[in-house]
This record gives structure tokens, C-alpha cells and sequence, in this order.
């Protein structure tokens, strides 16, 4: 058998083909490659996305959904029409002629009271409950109740208290804002005394803020409630939870001295040159140009304040004074628990910080890196 | 004065001399910028710190005299059975959800690590619970953990679980609250996310060419170089965890604290219950000052142990 000379295709050609189908194969593998890592991503973030949503869902979920069994994801609530000029809740109604859509007038002791809305004139009475099988069902529609939020905000977390979450949502912002003016003030001349300032004794006085760091606030919470209580009459004013915060604390003047230290010292030292005293040189020159890490700390001071929870437990009692986080605690303590409006509450409570974020996005994860896992 | 300390020997700080008028002048600018800071550390923590010392050795029923017990009140916390249910939650909740976070919150980290589009996103997606304030959370959760109206045991009933009854069973309100815990780790995440953007690609390059595969890299490489940020995330975990209180105070709703059955009853509940609901505010400071010893055990023997297992680079 001759061979036949084979017709060898211009080598270029080749290459250039299998590079295409290799970059094709690439291409497709890649593809795999992103969506199972997107498939991944989105499947744990469910776990984090759900529960939040869910928060949204139920605020907006009207009293007849909130308890229905098993839980629907999309909020309803019961369909309403207009018969008379008076608005009426609609019900599925199993009549002796048939099922029924009629507008109930009032429901008392499992007796309902019917109208026709084709019939405005036909009044009918049936027992709901016949037996095992239930006569009327409401009529349900996905409808956002936004009137959840007015509904929770005007009402206090007790009955029979003279106040309500707008009280709370205001008294929470009235100690995050002087918690962070004090904060700003107090711990940034510290901080820079611990940075730049040469002086004797300051490395031990630095060690000995660190160490505060590590003693937990329930050795001090007792003596401090008394001292605030008992010495200074300041029980049940916001005063014992702002006025710490005009007196420096060990993580904000830490944070401020790391980034302080990042300032050339050249420039202070030409500033010492002209003239400048300590004091000019740290409002003048280093204090402008620390905003991005000064605004940091205000962030996370708001969050801090807007969160705490123990600072307000151990010292505001009348609930004119309650913050939110006390607020809505004590909401959640009563017997009846009105899961729509309380949702509602948790989630006014939150706006302000996730407003905060998606403003200050880079301020947020710079502070926790900054806080975390630098030194 | 000055002389007498400078020719005693013994006396500390060893090195003391009189200071240089430059010094002097420095020192009095120094603590003018300090003062602030000093007034605090006198006012709010020194003194509280030396008064709960002093009031551990009390009975001090706020309004009334103190009454010297000496060490009473340390042996009756000892023989105290609820110290020691309270000291086992919180022991469980250290034990079992510190670790576990860590655990997630690298998962998690590897996960917004991927180089895929739209990695903003997800990485807001799994930031954001964290910021969600403790109590509203802890709210949340308890709906969410509702048998008969909540998701969670909804979304089991998909798979065919039937879900505990998260809050009312003594097996389960802990596990609720480290779920809970888990939500909202987003800090840790951040943490190890930038820790992990700070391997260095050429060593993980230099792996792959030696053959190594996906978990080696990842076991041989990665975590050694995240393992200081496992320590620091491990040792503020843990300190964390031994003075968990807001949640447990919200999650009994209207019951008892540390409902139900005294499994959500963590140290500083108890101690916050002992302080301010019973008013045993020496028995308390006891309480406190043990938990501090706790801490600082935990927290340097931690310290020593990592020697072995932390890897700094450079």
C-alpha cells in the first residue's frame, strides 16, 4: 500500500485552530468555574439575606397573616370593599345557597354578621365555626401594610405609658450624638499625645490604657451604677451614659494614635521650627488632616451608642426615657406580642445604621480593619 | 524627697532621676493633652475597680452599710449551684460558638474571596446583619425560631426536618443563640477577608507550580498565613463570649431570666441578676472580679499556646 503523502495544512492554520479550541475549552471551563463559585456565594447568602428580609416582610404583614400557618413569604391581608360608604373586610362565606364572597360588618362571638356587596340590603348572620369546618375565611391579597409603621412608632412599649418609640427613637439619638461629640473631643488630644508627644512616663501610661482594654465592664458596672446613682443623683438621666464618653476610652485612643503616627513627623518638626506650640500643631495641622480616620470614629461611636443596650438597662427606668434598644426590648416583653408592629419597630431601629453604611461603606470597613487585624 | 529615691537602690522604677527642665516642661504639656484620658481612668475605672475589689469582700445591699464577710462571699459563689450553670452555658457558649464562628467566618471570607463579578454586592450581603443593633436582632431571631409562625422551622419542613422548639427546649435555646451569633459575624468575615487579600499570591503561585492542590494550598499556605488574625478573632471571641449578656436578657422574652430552664443563664446574666434584680452587690463584685481572673487566664493561656500554632510572616 503507497502511503498517500499526507496534505499537511499550513502549520499556522493548525495552531491557530487548536489555540480557538483551547481557549474555547478555557472559556467553558471558566464559565463552570464562576457560576458554581456565584451558586456557592448565593446560597450561603441566604442564610444572612433571609432572616433580613424576613424582618421587612413581617413589618409589612397585615394581624390576619402574621400567625398564618405554614408562614407565608409575601405579605397579605384581607381584601376590603366598600358597602354603604363603610369599608368592610371580605370573607369566603360557605351559605346555604353556596359559597359567598360577603363583606363582614362585625364579628362577635363566633358570630359574623354579612353583607352582599352586590346586596348591600341582605344582611346575614352565620355561626363562623360549624362544627370541625370553618363557615368564613378571609379573603387574602398580597398588600404591603405600611401602616404598621405609624401603627408602631405612635404606640409606647407598654399600655398605659405616657410615651411612645418616637420618644425612644429621639432620646437614642439625643445620647448618640453627645456620645460622639464627646467622643471626638476627648480622645483626640490623647491620642496625640500618645503619638508624637516625647515625655516621661508616656509609653507606661500607654501600656496602662491598653490594659484597660482587657478588664471587662462588669468589674466596674457595680461601683459605677452606685457612684452614679447614689453620690451623684444622676439616676434616670442620660447623664451617666454620656458623660463617660467626655473622658477618652482605650479603643478610640488607640485607633487615632495608630493613625496619627502615620503623619510625617517632618511636618510637626517644621511647624516646631516656626514657632508652633504642641496645642497649634495638633489642631491646625494634625487634626485636618485625620477627618477620613475622625470620621470613622464618629461611625463607629454612633453605632456603639445606637446599639448599646446594658448602658441604658442599668440606668434609665421611666419609660419617657427609654432608648430604642430598651424600647423594643420592653415592647417584646409583654404577653401579647404583636409581631408586625414589633418588626416595624426593629426596623425603623435599624434604618439609621444601614443609611450610615451606604454613606460611609469604605469608613466602615476601614474602622474594622483598622481596629482588627492591623497590629 | 527626689534624693532619698535616687540613692535607694531598691526602690521602683529602678532607673528614676531628676528630671531635665526640658523633661519637666514636657511632661506637664504631655499630661494636659492626657487629661481627658487620666480623669476617666481615675473616675470610671480605677476607682470602680478598686471599689468592686472592696465590695467583694461584703455583703453590701446598695442603700445599706457595708457588712465585712472576708472571703465569704468567693466560697459561697463556689458552692453556689447556679455559678456553676451559669459558668457551664457560658463555657459551652465559648467552647462551642467561638470556634464555630471562626470557622463560618473563614468559609465565609474564602467564599467573597472568589474572583467572581459582583463581589460588592454579596459582600454587603453578608456584612450588613452585623449591623443590625443586638436587641432587634435578638427579636428577629426569636421570630424567626417561632414554631408555629417562624421560617427556620418552616424552611426545615422543606427537607423533611420537623424543627425543634427553639426557645422553650433547654437543648436548643443555645444552639439558637450561637445561629444567631452566626448571622451576624460580618465583623470576623471583614477581618479574615482582608487577611486573606493580604497572602501573598506569589507563594500560592509557587505551590501550584509544585503541584499542590486546592485544599493543600489552602491548608499549607493560607491558613498558616491568617493564623495570627485566627488568634486575634479567637481571643476578642472568646473574651467576648464570656460577657455575653444583652441577647440572653432579650431572648427569654417575658419569662425568668435565663428561661428556659436556666440554659440561657450565662455568667453575666447571673451576675447582672444577683447585682441589680436580688441586690447582692458585694456577691456580685465577687462574681465580676472572678470572671476577671477567668479572662485573663483564658486569655494568656491562649496566648502561650499559639506560640505553636501562629505563623508571623516577616
Amino acid at each position: 500500500m503507497t502511503t498517500i503523502p499526507a496534505q499537511y495544512p499550513d502549520p499556522r492554520l493548525t495552531q491557530s485552530e487548536e489555540a480557538r479550541q483551547r481557549a474555547r475549552r478555557k472559556g467553558i471551563r471558566n464559565f463552570f468555574k464562576s457560576l458554581s463559585s456565584h451558586a456557592l456565594i448565593s446560597f450561603f447568602g441566604l442564610f444572612f439575606l433571609v432572616p433580613f428580609l424576613w424582618m421587612l416582610i413581617t413589618a409589612f404583614k397585615s394581624n390576619e397573616d402574621v400567625f398564618h400557618t405554614p408562614p407565608r413569604w409575601l405579605p397579605y391581608d384581607n381584601v376590603r370593599v366598600v358597602v354603604n360608604g363603610q369599608e368592610l373586610p371580605l370573607y369566603n362565606v360557605i351559605t346555604p345557597q353556596g359559597e359567598k364572597q360577603l363583606a363582614a360588618v362585625k364579628i362577635v362571638e363566633g358570630v359574623g354578621t354579612f353583607v352582599d356587596p352586590l346586596h348591600p340590603d341582605q344582611v346575614q348572620e352565620y355561626e363562623i365555626q360549624q362544627g370541625e369546618t370553618k363557615i368564613a375565611t378571609p379573603v387574602m391579597h398580597v398588600s404591603f401594610r405600611w401602616q404598621n409603621f405609624p401603627d408602631a412608632m405612635n404606640r409606647a412599649s407598654r399600655p398605659s405609658v405616657n410615651a411612645s418609640f418616637w420618644v425612644y427613637f429621639k432620646n437614642s439619638l439625643i445620647i448618640a450624638f453627645f456620645t460622639i461629640i464627646g467622643t471626638l473631643l476627648s480622645n483626640a488630644p490623647v491620642a496625640y499625645a500618645f503619638a508624637r508627644l516625647k515625655f516621661p512616663g508616656r509609653d507606661a501610661l500607654f501600656v496602662i490604657v491598653l490594659a484597660t482594654m482587657m478588664l471587662p465592664y462588669q468589674v466596674t458596672m457595680i461601683p459605677l451604677y452606685l457612684f452614679f446613682n447614689n453620690i451623684l443623683h444622676w439616676g434616670d438621666t442620660f447623664l451617666p451614659i454620656i458623660v463617660p464618653a467626655f473622658f477618652a476610652n482605650a479603643y478610640d485612643v488607640f485607633l487615632l494614635r495608630q493613625f496619627f503616627r502615620t503623619i510625617p513627623e517632618e511636618m510637626c518638626d517644621a511647624a516646631r521650627v516656626d514657632g508652633a506650640s504642641e496645642w497649634q500643631i495638633f489642631t491646625r495641622l494634625v487634626i485636618p488632616l485625620s477627618v477620613p480616620v475622625l470620621a470613622t470614629v464618629t461611625v463607629f461611636t454612633f453605632l456603639w451608642a445606637w446599639n448599646d443596650f446594658t448602658g441604658p438597662l442599668l440606668f434609665l427606668t421611666s419609660p419617657k426615657n427609654f432608648t430604642m434598644a430598651l424600647g423594643l426590648q420592653d415592647f417584646q416583653s409583654q404577653r401579647t406580642l404583636v409581631w408586625n408592629q414589633l418588626m416595624a419597630a426593629a426596623t425603623v431601629f435599624t434604618i439609621p445604621i444601614v443609611v450610615a453604611f451606604f454613606f460611609a461603606q469604605k469608613t466602615f470597613i476601614q474602622g474594622i480593619k483598622l481596629t482588627g487585624s492591623k497590629e | 524627697m527626689d534624693e532619698l529615691r535616687m540613692t535607694d537602690k531598691k526602690f521602683w522604677p529602678p532607673r528614676f532621676r531628676k528630671w531635665s527642665r526640658r523633661e519637666r516642661e514636657n511632661f506637664k504639656i504631655g499630661m494636659l493633652f492626657l487629661l481627658p484620658w487620666t480623669i476617666g481612668f481615675l473616675a470610671f475605672t480605677l476607682y470602680p475597680m478598686l471599689a468592686s475589689l472592696v465590695y467583694s469582700f461584703a455583703v453590701y445591699h446598695a442603700r445599706q452599710p457595708l457588712e465585712w464577710v472576708g472571703l465569704k462571699n468567693y466560697i459561697d459563689l463556689f458552692q453556689d449551684d447556679l455559678f456553676w450553670t451559669a459558668l457551664y452555658n457560658t463555657l459551652y457558649m465559648v467552647v462551642i460558638g467561638v470556634p464555630l464562628t471562626l470557622l463560618a467566618s473563614f468559609f465565609c471570607a474564602i467564599l467573597l474571596n472568589l474572583k467572581v463579578r459582583g463581589q460588592a454586592f454579596y459582600r454587603v450581603v453578608y456584612f450588613l446583619p452585623s449591623i443590625v443593633p443586638t436587641v432587634a436582632s435578638t427579636i428577629l431571631w426569636l421570630w424567626i425560631l417561632n414554631p408555629q409562625a417562624g421560617i427556620l422551622n418552616t424552611v426545615l419542613g422543606y427537607v423533611g426536618i420537623h424543627g425543634p422548639n427553639w426557645m422553650s427546649n433547654p437543648a436548643w435555646s443555645k444552639p439558637g443563640l450561637i445561629m444567631l451569633g452566626l448571622w451576624g459575624m460580618g465583623n470576623t468575615i471583614i477581618i479574615y477577608l482582608s487577611g486573606l487579600q493580604d497572602v501573598s499570591v506569589s507563594l500560592l503561585e509557587a505551590a501550584e507550580l509544585d503541584g499542590a492542590n486546592w485544599w493543600q494550598r489552602l491548608w499549607h499556605v493560607t491558613v498558616p498565613m491568617v493564623s495570627p488574625i485566627t488568634l486575634f478573632n479567637l481571643i476578642t471571641g472568646v473574651i467576648a463570649m464570656f460577657q455575653y449578656f444583652a441577647q440572653a436578657y432579650v431572648f427569654r422574652g417575658f419569662q425568668n431570666l435565663g428561661y428556659p430552664l436556666n440554659s440561657t443563664l450565662f455568667y453575666s446574666v447571673l451576675l447582672y441578676q444577683n447585682a441589680f434584680q436580688w441586690l447582692k452587690m458585694g456577691y456580685a463584685s465577687a462574681m465580676a472580679w472572678v470572671l476577671f481572673i477567668i479572662i485573663l487566664v483564658c486569655t494568656l493561656a491562649l496566648l502561650k499556646v499559639s506560640d505553636k500554632f501562629t505563623y508571623y510572616a516577616g
